[in-house]
Protein backbone atom coordinates (compact mmCIF):
# COMPACT_ATOMS: atom_id res chain seq x y z
CA UNK A 1 0.00 0.00 0.00
CA UNK A 2 0.93 3.48 -0.49
CA UNK A 3 3.15 3.13 -3.01
CA UNK A 4 3.68 5.98 -4.85
CA UNK A 5 6.11 5.31 -7.77
CA UNK A 6 3.04 2.66 -8.48
CA UNK A 7 -0.12 4.73 -7.65
CA UNK A 8 1.64 7.21 -10.38
CA UNK A 9 1.68 4.60 -12.66
CA UNK A 10 -1.13 3.88 -12.44
CA UNK A 11 -2.51 7.31 -13.12
CA UNK A 12 -0.65 7.20 -16.43
CA UNK A 13 -2.37 3.77 -17.52
CA UNK A 14 -4.87 4.04 -20.28
CA UNK A 15 -8.50 2.86 -19.72
CA UNK A 16 -8.06 0.02 -22.05
CA UNK A 17 -4.89 -1.05 -20.28
CA UNK A 18 -6.16 -0.65 -16.73
CA UNK A 19 -9.32 -2.79 -17.89
CA UNK A 20 -6.91 -5.54 -19.32
CA UNK A 21 -4.77 -5.35 -16.16
CA UNK A 22 -7.55 -5.09 -13.40
CA UNK A 23 -9.48 -8.23 -15.34
CA UNK A 24 -6.50 -10.57 -15.23
CA UNK A 25 -5.71 -10.08 -11.94
CA UNK A 26 -9.62 -10.95 -11.26
CA UNK A 27 -8.42 -14.20 -13.47
CA UNK A 28 -5.55 -15.05 -11.31
CA UNK A 29 -7.48 -14.74 -8.41
CA UNK A 30 -10.26 -16.70 -9.57
CA UNK A 31 -8.21 -19.56 -10.74
CA UNK A 32 -6.55 -19.53 -6.75
CA UNK A 33 -3.61 -20.36 -8.24
CA UNK A 34 -1.37 -17.52 -5.91
CA UNK A 35 -0.42 -17.84 -2.69
CA UNK A 36 -2.23 -15.73 0.48
CA UNK A 37 1.04 -13.30 0.46
CA UNK A 38 0.77 -12.26 -3.20
CA UNK A 39 -3.31 -12.54 -3.74
CA UNK A 40 -3.26 -9.76 -1.09
CA UNK A 41 -0.67 -7.30 -3.35
CA UNK A 42 -2.43 -7.92 -6.64
CA UNK A 43 -6.01 -7.41 -5.08
CA UNK A 44 -4.68 -4.36 -3.62
CA UNK A 45 -3.45 -3.30 -6.82
CA UNK A 46 -6.89 -4.47 -8.09
CA UNK A 47 -8.63 -2.11 -5.89
CA UNK A 48 -6.80 1.00 -7.14
CA UNK A 49 -7.11 0.04 -11.05
CA UNK A 50 -10.61 -0.45 -10.47
CA UNK A 51 -10.58 3.46 -9.06
CA UNK A 52 -9.03 4.46 -11.69
CA UNK A 53 -11.14 2.90 -14.51
CA UNK A 54 -14.35 4.73 -12.25
CA UNK A 55 -12.48 7.90 -12.16
CA UNK A 56 -11.91 8.11 -16.05
CA UNK A 57 -15.12 6.54 -17.00
CA UNK A 58 -16.65 9.23 -14.59
CA UNK A 59 -15.06 12.11 -16.98
CA UNK A 60 -16.31 10.41 -19.99
CA UNK A 61 -20.00 10.25 -19.46
CA UNK A 62 -20.40 13.46 -17.82
CA UNK A 63 -23.90 14.45 -19.48
CA UNK A 64 -23.81 18.08 -20.77
CA UNK A 65 -26.69 19.96 -20.93
CA UNK A 66 -26.62 22.77 -23.63
CA UNK A 67 -28.42 25.33 -22.50
CA UNK A 68 -30.36 27.73 -25.08
CA UNK A 69 -30.03 31.14 -24.78
CA UNK A 70 -31.86 34.31 -25.79
CA UNK A 71 -30.07 36.93 -27.74
CA UNK A 72 -29.07 38.61 -25.09
CA UNK A 73 -27.36 35.46 -23.09
CA UNK A 74 -30.26 34.77 -20.70
CA UNK A 75 -31.38 31.13 -20.50
CA UNK A 76 -34.22 29.80 -22.21
CA UNK A 77 -34.37 25.89 -22.68
CA UNK A 78 -32.12 23.00 -22.90
CA UNK A 79 -30.63 20.35 -25.26
CA UNK A 80 -28.14 17.49 -24.60
CA UNK A 81 -24.95 18.25 -25.83
CA UNK A 82 -22.70 15.94 -27.99
CA UNK A 83 -19.01 16.76 -27.06
CA UNK A 84 -17.39 14.20 -29.44
CA UNK B 1 -17.52 16.49 -3.14
CA UNK B 2 -18.38 19.14 -5.47
CA UNK B 3 -17.75 22.23 -7.57
CA UNK B 4 -17.64 25.86 -5.85
CA UNK B 5 -18.44 28.82 -8.05
CA UNK B 6 -16.80 32.51 -6.65
CA UNK B 7 -17.73 35.67 -7.91
CA UNK B 8 -18.32 39.00 -6.58
CA UNK B 9 -20.57 41.92 -7.33
CA UNK B 10 -18.02 44.03 -8.04
CA UNK B 11 -16.98 42.51 -10.79
CA UNK B 12 -19.81 43.93 -12.02
CA UNK B 13 -19.57 47.43 -11.31
CA UNK B 14 -16.17 47.71 -13.23
CA UNK B 15 -17.35 49.20 -16.21
CA UNK B 16 -15.17 50.73 -19.28
CA UNK B 17 -16.30 53.18 -21.92
CA UNK B 18 -19.22 52.53 -23.64
CA UNK B 19 -19.22 50.41 -26.49
CA UNK B 20 -15.82 48.59 -24.61
CA UNK B 21 -16.50 44.94 -25.47
CA UNK B 22 -15.27 44.07 -22.08
CA UNK B 23 -18.15 45.33 -20.28
CA UNK B 24 -20.68 44.64 -17.44
CA UNK B 25 -23.29 42.70 -19.22
CA UNK B 26 -20.52 39.43 -19.80
CA UNK B 27 -20.64 38.92 -16.17
CA UNK B 28 -24.38 39.60 -15.92
CA UNK B 29 -24.95 37.23 -19.24
CA UNK B 30 -22.12 34.47 -17.06
CA UNK B 31 -24.66 34.65 -13.49
CA UNK B 32 -27.83 34.23 -15.68
CA UNK B 33 -27.06 31.25 -17.01
CA UNK B 34 -25.29 29.92 -14.04
CA UNK B 35 -28.46 30.73 -12.32
CA UNK B 36 -30.55 27.24 -14.41
CA UNK B 37 -31.61 24.81 -12.21
CA UNK B 38 -28.89 22.44 -14.11
CA UNK B 39 -26.23 24.22 -11.70
CA UNK B 40 -28.40 23.90 -8.30
CA UNK B 41 -25.46 21.66 -7.14
CA UNK B 42 -22.78 23.80 -7.04
CA UNK B 43 -21.84 25.46 -4.29
CA UNK B 44 -21.55 29.10 -4.05
CA UNK B 45 -19.63 31.66 -2.48
CA UNK B 46 -18.37 35.56 -2.55
CA UNK B 47 -15.11 36.10 -3.73
CA UNK B 48 -12.75 37.68 -0.57
CA UNK B 49 -11.18 40.53 -1.30
CA UNK B 50 -7.40 39.72 -2.74
CA UNK B 51 -4.36 40.45 -0.70
CA UNK B 52 -1.31 42.90 -1.43
CA UNK B 53 1.16 40.17 -0.69
CA UNK B 54 0.03 37.69 -2.76
CA UNK B 55 -0.66 40.09 -5.45
CA UNK B 56 3.12 41.16 -5.73
CA UNK B 57 4.68 37.46 -6.43
CA UNK B 58 3.63 37.93 -9.62
CA UNK B 59 3.63 41.89 -10.06
CA UNK B 60 6.74 44.06 -9.23
CA UNK B 61 5.20 46.53 -6.03
CA UNK B 62 6.30 49.46 -8.06
CA UNK B 63 3.82 47.89 -10.80
CA UNK B 64 1.19 47.37 -8.14
CA UNK B 65 1.43 51.03 -6.68
CA UNK B 66 0.99 52.26 -10.09
CA UNK B 67 -1.99 50.64 -10.89
CA UNK B 68 -3.06 51.97 -7.09
CA UNK B 69 -2.33 55.25 -7.79
CA UNK B 70 -4.51 55.11 -11.24
CA UNK B 71 -7.38 54.13 -9.35
CA UNK B 72 -9.94 56.92 -9.90
CA UNK B 73 -12.26 58.65 -7.46
CA UNK B 74 -14.65 59.59 -10.42
CA UNK B 75 -14.25 59.60 -14.27
CA UNK B 76 -12.00 57.00 -16.23
CA UNK B 77 -8.86 56.75 -16.48
CA UNK B 78 -6.83 55.51 -19.50
CA UNK B 79 -4.05 53.06 -18.63
CA UNK B 80 -3.71 51.95 -22.87
CA UNK B 81 -5.88 52.39 -25.74
CA UNK B 82 -7.79 49.31 -23.97
CA UNK B 83 -7.35 49.25 -20.65
CA UNK B 84 -9.32 51.13 -18.15
CA UNK B 85 -10.02 51.59 -14.41
CA UNK B 86 -12.86 53.41 -12.80
CA UNK B 87 -13.50 54.25 -9.27
CA UNK B 88 -14.89 50.14 -8.79
CA UNK B 89 -12.05 48.78 -11.48
CA UNK B 90 -9.38 48.59 -8.15
CA UNK B 91 -11.60 46.51 -6.28
CA UNK B 92 -12.58 44.21 -9.07
CA UNK B 93 -9.59 43.32 -9.93
CA UNK B 94 -8.52 42.46 -6.26
CA UNK B 95 -11.48 40.61 -6.18
CA UNK B 96 -10.43 38.55 -8.97
CA UNK B 97 -7.29 38.14 -7.35
CA UNK B 98 -9.13 36.83 -3.97
CA UNK B 99 -10.80 34.45 -6.11
CA UNK B 100 -8.09 32.49 -7.45
CA UNK B 101 -6.73 32.19 -4.23
CA UNK B 102 -9.75 31.32 -2.54
CA UNK B 103 -9.99 29.03 -4.82
CA UNK B 104 -6.73 27.42 -4.35
CA UNK B 105 -7.39 27.05 -0.61
CA UNK B 106 -10.33 25.35 -1.97
CA UNK B 107 -9.04 22.30 -4.04
CA UNK B 108 -5.88 22.25 -2.20
CA UNK B 109 -6.93 21.95 1.20
CA UNK B 110 -9.62 19.39 -0.33
CA UNK B 111 -12.72 21.40 0.43
CA UNK B 112 -13.54 21.10 -3.14
CA UNK B 113 -12.89 19.19 -6.57
CA UNK B 114 -12.78 22.08 -8.31
CA UNK B 115 -13.61 25.97 -8.90
CA UNK B 116 -15.05 28.17 -11.13
CA UNK B 117 -14.35 32.11 -11.20
CA UNK B 118 -16.84 34.27 -12.64
CA UNK B 119 -14.86 37.52 -12.44
CA UNK B 120 -14.04 40.13 -14.75
CA UNK B 121 -11.80 42.16 -15.80
CA UNK B 122 -9.59 39.21 -17.50
CA UNK B 123 -6.23 39.28 -16.02
CA UNK B 124 -3.90 37.16 -18.32
CA UNK B 125 -2.52 40.14 -20.42
CA UNK B 126 -1.37 41.36 -17.85
CA UNK B 127 2.40 41.43 -17.76
CA UNK B 128 4.91 41.55 -14.35
CA UNK B 129 5.40 45.23 -14.95
CA UNK B 130 2.20 46.13 -17.41
CA UNK B 131 -1.15 46.54 -17.89
CA UNK B 132 -2.81 45.88 -20.94
CA UNK B 133 -5.61 44.38 -23.04
CA UNK B 134 -8.23 45.16 -20.61
CA UNK B 135 -6.23 43.41 -17.21
CA UNK B 136 -4.96 44.90 -14.56
CA UNK B 137 -3.78 42.08 -12.04
CA UNK B 138 -2.97 38.33 -13.71
CA UNK B 139 -5.02 36.71 -11.31
CA UNK B 140 -3.77 33.31 -12.99
CA UNK B 141 0.01 33.66 -11.93
CA UNK B 142 -1.04 35.03 -9.17
CA UNK B 143 -3.04 32.24 -7.66
CA UNK B 144 -0.37 29.87 -8.93
CA UNK B 145 2.01 31.60 -6.73
CA UNK B 146 0.24 31.48 -4.16
CA UNK B 147 -0.12 27.60 -4.51
CA UNK B 148 3.12 27.39 -4.29
CA UNK B 149 3.69 29.96 -1.06
CA UNK B 150 0.67 28.77 0.82
CA UNK B 151 0.19 25.28 0.28
CA UNK B 152 3.39 23.66 -0.89
CA UNK B 153 2.29 23.07 -4.35
CA UNK B 154 5.80 22.19 -6.11
CA UNK B 155 4.52 22.26 -10.13
CA UNK B 156 1.74 24.48 -10.82
CA UNK B 157 0.19 24.41 -14.39
CA UNK B 158 -2.02 27.05 -16.37
CA UNK B 159 -3.60 25.77 -19.28
CA UNK B 160 -5.15 28.97 -21.57
CA UNK B 161 -7.65 28.38 -24.15
CA UNK B 162 -8.60 32.06 -24.49
CA UNK B 163 -8.49 33.14 -28.31
CA UNK B 164 -5.27 35.93 -27.01
CA UNK B 165 -2.33 34.60 -26.50
CA UNK B 166 -1.88 34.83 -22.33
CA UNK B 167 1.81 37.33 -23.24
CA UNK B 168 1.52 38.23 -19.13
CA UNK B 169 0.81 34.64 -17.99
CA UNK B 170 4.30 33.70 -20.34
CA UNK B 171 5.81 36.44 -19.03
CA UNK B 172 5.63 36.25 -15.18
CA UNK B 173 6.32 32.21 -15.51
CA UNK B 174 9.51 32.76 -18.62
CA UNK B 175 12.31 31.74 -16.46
CA UNK B 176 10.85 29.22 -13.86
CA UNK B 177 10.65 25.71 -14.49
CA UNK B 178 8.17 24.77 -11.92
CA UNK B 179 5.81 26.84 -13.37
CA UNK B 180 4.31 25.75 -17.16
CA UNK B 181 2.05 27.41 -19.24
CA UNK B 182 0.31 26.35 -22.04
CA UNK B 183 -1.56 27.91 -24.54
CA UNK B 184 -4.00 27.64 -27.60
CA UNK B 185 -4.54 31.09 -29.41
CA UNK B 186 -4.96 32.52 -32.85
CA UNK B 187 -2.27 34.07 -34.22
CA UNK B 188 -1.52 36.28 -35.90
CA UNK B 189 -3.79 38.34 -33.64
CA UNK B 190 -3.21 40.66 -30.29
CA UNK B 191 -0.96 40.65 -28.63
CA UNK B 192 1.59 39.32 -30.75
CA UNK B 193 3.36 36.45 -28.34
CA UNK B 194 2.40 33.34 -28.29
CA UNK B 195 4.76 31.98 -31.41
CA UNK B 196 5.94 28.42 -30.81
CA UNK B 197 9.56 29.34 -30.49
CA UNK B 198 8.92 30.97 -27.67
CA UNK B 199 9.29 28.10 -25.03
CA UNK B 200 10.85 30.28 -21.81
CA UNK B 201 13.57 27.51 -19.99
CA UNK B 202 11.12 24.36 -21.58
CA UNK B 203 8.02 25.49 -19.76
CA UNK B 204 6.18 27.24 -21.97
CA UNK B 205 4.32 25.22 -24.42
CA UNK B 206 1.98 27.33 -27.66
CA UNK B 207 -0.13 26.17 -29.89
CA UNK B 208 -1.08 29.06 -32.22
CA UNK B 209 -4.38 28.40 -34.08
CA UNK B 210 -4.66 29.88 -37.98
CA UNK B 211 -7.73 32.41 -38.31
CA UNK B 212 -10.58 30.37 -39.65
CA UNK B 213 -9.26 27.23 -37.50
CA UNK B 214 -11.97 25.46 -36.14
CA UNK B 215 -13.16 22.11 -33.07
CA UNK B 216 -10.92 19.67 -35.18
CA UNK B 217 -7.52 22.06 -35.16
CA UNK B 218 -8.37 22.98 -31.37
CA UNK B 219 -8.83 19.24 -30.20
CA UNK B 220 -5.61 18.62 -32.02
CA UNK B 221 -3.40 21.15 -30.42
CA UNK B 222 -4.79 20.12 -27.27
CA UNK B 223 -4.52 16.60 -27.86
CA UNK B 224 -0.89 17.28 -29.87
CA UNK B 225 0.94 19.69 -27.84
CA UNK B 226 -0.72 20.91 -24.72
CA UNK B 227 -2.00 17.53 -22.85
CA UNK B 228 1.54 16.15 -23.19
CA UNK B 229 2.99 19.16 -22.27
CA UNK B 230 1.22 18.86 -19.34
CA UNK B 231 1.17 15.26 -18.57
CA UNK B 232 5.29 15.90 -18.86
CA UNK B 233 5.38 18.38 -16.20
CA UNK B 234 3.33 16.25 -13.69
CA UNK B 235 1.54 19.46 -11.88
CA UNK B 236 0.22 19.46 -8.68
CA UNK B 237 -2.49 21.69 -9.36
CA UNK B 238 -4.34 22.85 -13.09
CA UNK B 239 -5.30 26.23 -13.21
CA UNK B 240 -7.14 27.21 -16.18
CA UNK B 241 -7.54 30.57 -18.57
CA UNK B 242 -10.50 30.23 -19.33
CA UNK B 243 -11.44 32.57 -22.34
CA UNK B 244 -14.32 31.89 -23.96
CA UNK B 245 -13.67 34.29 -27.60
CA UNK B 246 -12.46 31.28 -29.40
CA UNK B 247 -15.73 31.34 -29.84
CA UNK B 248 -17.38 31.20 -33.72
CA UNK B 249 -19.86 33.89 -32.44
CA UNK B 250 -16.69 36.39 -30.58
CA UNK B 251 -16.84 39.50 -32.20
CA UNK B 252 -12.87 39.62 -31.37
CA UNK B 253 -11.47 36.31 -32.08
CA UNK B 254 -11.66 34.52 -35.51
CA UNK B 255 -11.42 30.80 -34.49
CA UNK B 256 -14.68 28.71 -34.98
CA UNK B 257 -15.18 26.40 -32.10
CA UNK B 258 -18.22 25.96 -30.71
CA UNK B 259 -19.89 24.89 -27.04
CA UNK B 260 -18.92 21.25 -28.09
CA UNK B 261 -15.23 21.54 -28.13
CA UNK B 262 -15.23 23.87 -24.60
CA UNK B 263 -16.98 21.00 -22.76
CA UNK B 264 -14.19 18.27 -24.93
CA UNK B 265 -11.33 20.61 -23.55
CA UNK B 266 -12.59 20.58 -20.13
CA UNK B 267 -13.16 17.38 -19.65
CA UNK B 268 -10.07 16.96 -21.03
CA UNK B 269 -8.13 18.78 -18.98
CA UNK B 270 -9.66 17.36 -15.85
CA UNK B 271 -8.57 14.42 -16.79
CA UNK B 272 -4.89 15.18 -17.06
CA UNK B 273 -5.99 16.85 -13.17
CA UNK B 274 -7.23 13.55 -12.18
CA UNK B 275 -4.15 11.78 -13.30
CA UNK B 276 -1.45 14.09 -11.90
CA UNK B 277 -3.06 15.90 -9.11
CA UNK B 278 -6.34 14.34 -7.73
CA UNK B 279 -8.67 16.37 -10.20
CA UNK B 280 -7.11 19.42 -7.87
CA UNK B 281 -8.31 22.57 -10.99
CA UNK B 282 -9.17 26.08 -10.91
CA UNK B 283 -10.67 28.16 -13.40
CA UNK B 284 -11.10 31.13 -14.23
CA UNK B 285 -13.11 33.36 -16.81
CA UNK B 286 -11.05 35.42 -18.98
CA UNK B 287 -12.42 36.76 -22.42
CA UNK B 288 -15.78 35.92 -24.19
CA UNK B 289 -17.51 39.16 -26.15
CA UNK B 290 -20.48 37.40 -27.55
CA UNK B 291 -22.94 37.08 -24.98
CA UNK B 292 -24.71 34.27 -25.90
CA UNK B 293 -21.60 32.63 -27.04
CA UNK B 294 -19.70 33.41 -23.48
CA UNK B 295 -23.11 32.52 -21.28
CA UNK B 296 -23.37 29.27 -23.10
CA UNK B 297 -19.73 28.40 -23.60
CA UNK B 298 -19.12 28.84 -19.51
CA UNK B 299 -22.44 26.60 -19.42
CA UNK B 300 -20.98 23.32 -20.95
CA UNK B 301 -17.84 24.35 -18.93
CA UNK B 302 -19.02 24.79 -15.57
CA UNK B 303 -21.05 21.59 -15.91
CA UNK B 304 -18.14 19.93 -17.19
CA UNK B 305 -15.99 20.70 -13.92
CA UNK B 306 -19.10 19.14 -12.16
CA UNK B 307 -18.97 16.27 -13.82
CA UNK B 308 -22.47 16.49 -15.98
CA UNK B 309 -25.41 17.11 -14.22
CA UNK B 310 -27.38 13.70 -14.75
CA UNK B 311 -26.55 10.63 -12.84
CA UNK B 312 -23.35 9.03 -14.12
CA UNK B 313 -23.64 5.54 -14.99
CA UNK B 314 -20.76 3.16 -15.57
CA UNK B 315 -20.92 -0.17 -16.37
CA UNK B 316 -20.27 -2.83 -13.72
CA UNK B 317 -16.93 -3.26 -13.40
CA UNK B 318 -17.80 -2.56 -9.60
CA UNK B 319 -17.84 -5.91 -6.94
CA UNK B 320 -15.52 -7.70 -9.92
CA UNK B 321 -12.45 -7.89 -8.00
CA UNK B 322 -14.09 -8.55 -4.61
CA UNK B 323 -15.95 -11.95 -6.18
CA UNK B 324 -12.62 -12.98 -7.33
CA UNK B 325 -11.23 -12.80 -3.39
Amino acid sequence: MGNETDDQAIAQLSFEAALAELESIVERLEQGKVDLEESIAIYERGEKLKKHCEQLLKSAEARIEKITLKGDGTPSGTEPLDVE
Amino acid sequence: MTTLLLTHPVCIAHEPPLGHPERPDRLRAVNAVLNHEVFSALEREEAPPGRRDDVVRAHEDRYVEMIEKSSPEEGREPLDADTWMDPASLEAAYACVGAGTRGVDAVMGAEFDNVFCAVRPPGHHAERNRAMGFCLFNSAAIAALYARAHHGAERIAVVDFDVHHGNGTQDIFWSDRDLFYGSTHQMPLYPGTGAPSETGVGNICNAPLRPGDGGREFREALRGRILPALKDFHPDLVIVSAGFDAHRDDPLGGLELDEADFAWATLHLMEAADRHCGGRLVSLLEGGYDLKGLAGSVAVHVQALMRGTGEVTSPHIDDEVSDGE
